[in-house]
């Protein structure tokens, strides 16, 4: 989302900015609540943002 | 306001631990009658303690380990302790093995090692009756 930083989705997430790199990165994945949570702040699906890769 | 409040406790744990931890290593030793020691280890945890908190301000990570808020930190935290216990575990059956190699009893690494499985396996039920 265009103007919001890594910090302020980590704020409103209640979770570390470093958390919210590693899952925009790739390293990490989330929980389904907090998948579930972000999911809900863009207004959009889990499966929208998230994908299940079994390369 | 009650999230907040319950958060600052949260933190506040691990170095409240440490600063009592140093109480009771002060009492120990005082009561060997080495009470310069126990001063001295009361003075290292309680810059242990101070050093936690000053480091809170400036890394996340030392923010998320002590308040747990961050489920990536406390999943690193969880998955740190399991390593550190396997060391631990490691450490105990070379230290026991090499005892009773060398004719002696084993003690107390053969109790130390028992307390280690029976917590394992007690933790592995309670974990598994809870779902």
């Amino acid at each position: 989302m265009k103007g919001l930083s890594q910090a302020d989705l980590a704020q409103r997430m209640d979770v570390s900015r470093q958390t919210i790199n590693s899952i925009e990165t790739g390293r990490y994945t989330p929980s389904l609540p907090l998948a579930i949570a972000i999911a809900r702040f863009f207004g959009v699906t889990v499966e929208e943002i998230f994908h299940a890769d079994h390369s | 306001m009650q999230t907040t409040a319950k958060t600052s406790r949260k933190y506040l744990a691990t170095p409240i631990f440490g600063v009592l931890m140093g109480v009771v290593y002060l009492v120990a030793l005082s009561v060997a009658g080495n009470p310069v020691s126990g001063v001295l280890a009361f003075a290292v945890m309680v810059a242990f303690s101070g050093g936690l908190l000053l480091a809170r301000r400036r890394s996340e990570t030392v923010r998320g380990l002590l308040d747990h808020r961050d489920e990536r930190i406390s999943a690193i935290d969880l998955r740190a302790t399991a390593v550190t216990a396997l060391v631990m575990i490691a450490v105990v059956l070379v230290a026991f093995v090499v005892e009773i190699a060398r004719g002696q009893s084993g003690w107390p690494y053969s109790m130390i090692g028992a307390v280690g499985g029976v917590t394992y396996l007690a933790a592995v039920i309670v974990l598994r009756i809870r779902g």
